[in-house]
């Protein structure tokens, strides 16, 4: 037996704007089976974004079960908002991931091991197939190659800001360069990664 | 330089949540009385509502969906499925003759049950149907530190996903973990974690990769805790070839 990837990917189903948009109507219905299919869905990225701020399984998870809790509580201004599902999921689960980072000064332990983990590669890690079977990998590798197009010391700034959660004052101590310099880097970076995501609508190619 | 530059200049940092507290409490003060900020923040914000994604996905843990769920639905109780809302109005109107507070605790116990059992028996009816739906098994025979367990694979070709079931193994050492891996052509594709909490053997379902790549069979091993992608690192406990 020989199974492609692309086979599998049909069966699940793909995340179009049209699914994405019919769930998000049968959440604010209050259809639970909705809830199920979303949560099958998305889990697998919100805990991904959750466990690089976080380094703790149990508390990502808590984090991930915190924003189900707040997109099932407001689904509504989600569908007003009409910026989509998981952009919203996402961005709770950052944000939250965030809060307890500043919340519980974890920054210290985290910093001594970033420090350590940021000797030798100064780039955002390499892509490594982590999931089988999930909807979403075409925007992840998007996101990817938006991130290795930054130069090295651009790249290296927006992981440990965005995706390890570390203020940029934090940046600056574990990079050792100017407070400045970090600013400089972060926001050209920024500027680089809006214009190449800007177009990103969808969970599918 | 006019005042409004350093807001400007710290738009994105603050739409991105990069500045600390005393900065961020100063943009939050200005964004009150600012309705340019506050349009291009939310510019910021949707031109980069994808960026999240570029972490790496993890492998929830067995369970973990369907905790999601019941967690979700029993914290708030969740609202009845449209086809028996009628049934559930005239039970309240009944419980509100007869004692609403106790009756409607009852209820609201009763609906965050009723949505566990649904998704418990949504994941059961998914797993069934691979099983059932399968056109081979396969079986492997692992060891691990003197006990003897297995592998099994019920591969429902027809959709393309498999039944895994791991049975027999001691729970994974206090530095490591059970990985599943896809063996394919272009290398080892790693699968879900497999968590094996104590006797009762682990189970789960999954699709195959969507990475493009042709699986030619699956394989079991012990990874380092920190080894989360990547090649595997640890020992091989386990091959099957299809």
């Amino acid at each position: 037996m020989t199974d492609s990837a692309g086979r599998a990917g049909e069966r699940r189903g793909p995340v179009s704007t049209s699914r994405e948009a019919s769930l998000l109507r049968r959440l604010v219905a209050r259809d639970e089976q909705a809830l199920v299919e979303l949560v099958d869905l998305a889990t697998p990225w919100m805990l991904g974004v959750a466990q690089s701020m976080l380094r703790d399984v149990d508390e990502a998870e808590e984090v991930v079960m915190e924003a189900f809790r707040t997109a099932w509580r407001n689904v509504s201004d989600v569908q007003h908002e009409g910026r989509g599902l998981m952009p919203y999921l996402l961005k709770v689960v950052r944000h939250r991931s965030i809060d307890r980072l500043r919340s519980r000064r974890r920054r210290q332990l985290k910093l001594a091991r970033v420090a350590t983990e940021t000797a030798g590669h100064g780039t955002v890690p390499a892509v490594e197939p982590d999931e089988a079977g999930q909807p979403g990998w075409h925007v992840h590798r998007k996101v990817h190659e938006a991130l290795r197009r930054l130069p090295d010391e651009q790249a290296a700034a927006v992981r440990l800001a965005y995706f390890e959660g570390l203020t940029q004052s934090e940046v600056a101590e574990t990079l050792d360069i100017p407070l400045g310099t970090v600013k400089t880097r972060l926001r050209l970076a920024f500027v680089r990664l809006r214009t190449e995501l800007s177009g990103l609508k969808d969970w599918v190619p | 330089m006019t005042a409004h530059d350093w807001f400007d200049e710290h738009l994105t940092e603050y739409a991105m949540r990069l500045l600390d507290d005393k900065d961020t409490a100063t943009f939050e003060a200005h964004l009150s009385s600012c309705a340019g900020c506050r349009d291009e923040i939310e510019r910021v914000e949707r031109d980069l509502a994808w960026l999240p994604m570029g972490a790496e996905p993890a492998a929830p843990r067995p369970g973990l969906e369907r905790r999601i769920v019941h967690g979700v639905l029993g914290g708030v109780p969740a609202h009845a499925s449209r086809w028996w809302l009628p049934a559930l109005l005239a039970a309240g109107l009944l419980l509100a003759v007869g004692g609403w507070w106790s009756g409607s605790r009852r209820v609201a116990a009763e609906e965050a049950e009723l949505a566990a059992a649904r998704a418990e028996l949504a994941a059961l009816q998914d797993t069934l149907s691979v099983i059932r739906g399968a056109g081979r098994v396969l079986q492997a025979s692992v060891e691990m530190n003197g006990a003897h367990g297995g592998m099994l694979i019920f591969a429902d070709e027809r959709t393309h996903r498999w039944n895994v079931v791991v049975h027999g193994l001691p729970p994974a050492p206090p530095t490591g973990r059970y990985q599943f891996w896809f063996i394919c052509e272009e290398g080892m594709v790693r699968g879900r974690e497999v968590d094996m909490p104590g006797a009762r053997p682990a189970s789960f379902t999954t699709g195959m990769p969507t990475v493009p790549c042709t699986v030619k069979g699956a394989a079991l091993s012990v990874e380092p805790m920190d080894a989360t992608s990547g090649p595997p690192q640890g020992s091989m406990l386990a091959h099957l070839m299809l």
